[in-house]
């Protein structure tokens, strides 16, 4: 029961509690941060090196994935959908490496999810004008309009308990199979529930925000 | 377990933070570069076709000027062909009205020659039948009859022969 909480790593005076989270995160952003500088270093423009081949390739195919979803006129959105795709990505796995994932703490879920819906909001603004975004939520019909003033809160709300859930849920089983068979069976579950699912969580994570986006800029 | 507090304001500060970082230090360089890959191969193309389209070009140029000068090379061949054939029927006529002119020329020269001889040859024969006559008749006669006499017998004679005296 202790493993679930996430422990007060350190205090700060004004601050408050910094919780182990918050610390994972930092350390993932040093990590994301250093490697992106590492393997940006060298880029070319002809012959590249086969890293640089894959980093493109992986780049080139999350701007292709966005760019699909939300068009190609409002591209200036995929480098924070990319940022938090590959957050979410390193963040569900790094279990692997014993670190607690930072989405199994609900705070983590919460501000992506309150960030997603910042997004999706201000994209809906921006695209159409505060008029049109302020009479979309009586359309088709205006009987419906406190469903979609509550869908403001009810996606990302929708959001951030998804990820929560299964990540706690994954964690939770697995830590139980740890427990009570040590040896071996372990090893599947923890590939399904580290890297599967946090994958696929990651990527329904940001799908979906993509998606509320382009249904919001309509 | 389930509690929320300052970590979540933490963490939008770390992922905002983290996606300005990424931005600048993953996505942008990678994107520009793969915006200058597609720049340079869109380049390439470009100028292979605009190669290609000007050797086209030229080819045409190329393909209407010999087609001019096989034009302009039958031409010339012809107007040498009609001024040869004009020059040689000029020379042709002339020739032949060369030859007609001496042959008139020579036939004149003939009938005047021809004329001049039986001119001389009436008055030796005249001079010979007086002197025949004379000798005949022992010269008794009046010479300027006897003149006139032989005269009426050649024309008698002459006009035998056809027009010759003419």
């Amino acid at each position: 029961m202790e493993e679930l909480n996430c422990k007060t790593v350190l205090k700060l005076p004004v601050l408050g509690g910094i919780s182990e989270s918050v610390v994972v995160t930092w350390i993932i952003m040093a990590v994301l941060v250093l490697l992106s500088i590492i393997l940006v270093r060298n880029l070319k423009v002809e012959n590249p090196g086969k890293v640089q081949l894959a980093l493109e390739s992986m780049i080139g195919w999350a701007q292709d994935f966005f760019e699909g979803i939300i068009g190609k006129e409002n591209k200036a959105y995929v480098p924070y959908l990319i940022t938090v795709l590959l957050y979410l990505a390193v963040s569900n796995t790094i279990g692997l490496l014993g670190f607690k994932p930072p989405t199994k703490d609900l705070n983590v879920t919460a501000a992506l999810a309150i960030m997603s819906m910042c997004v999706i909001e201000f994209s809906g603004i921006h695209k159409n004008g505060v008029v049109h975004w302020m009479k979309h939520f009586a359309k088709p019909v205006p009987v419906v309009a406190p469903i979609t003033i509550l869908e403001i809160v009810i996606r990302p709300l929708s959001l951030c308990m998804r990820l929560f859930g299964n990540m706690l849920a994954g964690f939770v089983v697995l830590e139980l199979l740890k427990y009570f068979v040590p040896l071996i069976c372990p090893i599947p579950v923890s590939f399904y529930f580290d890297i599967f699912d946090g994958l696929l969580q990651a990527y329904v994570f940001v799908f979906l925000t993509a998606l509320f986006m382009t249904e919001e800029m309509e | 377990m389930i509690e929320i507090n300052m970590n979540l304001v933490y963490t939008i500060i770390n992922v905002i933070i983290l996606y300005l970082l990424l931005r600048h230090f993953l996505i942008k360089p990678v994107t520009d570069i793969m915006e200058k890959r597609k720049q340079l191969i869109a380049d390439g193309l470009q100028s292979a076709q605009d190669a290609q389209d000007g050797a086209l070009k030229m080819k045409q140029e190329y393909e209407a000027a010999l087609n001019g000068a096989k034009q302009e090379s039958v031409q010339i061949v012809e107007n040498a062909r009609k001024s040869a054939k004009a020059e040689y029927d000029r020379i042709l006529e002339e020739a032949g009205n060369k030859a007609d002119s001496m042959i008139a020329s020579a036939k004149e020269t003939i009938r005047i020659e021809r004329e001049k001889t039986i001119h001389e040859l009436k008055g030796e024969i005249t001079g010979l039948a007086i002197a025949s006559a004379a000798k005949i008749a022992g010269g008794k006669s009046d010479e300027e009859r006897e003149s006139q006499l032989f005269d009426q017998f050649l024309r008698e004679t002459g006009e035998g022969h056809g027009n010759e005296n003419k």
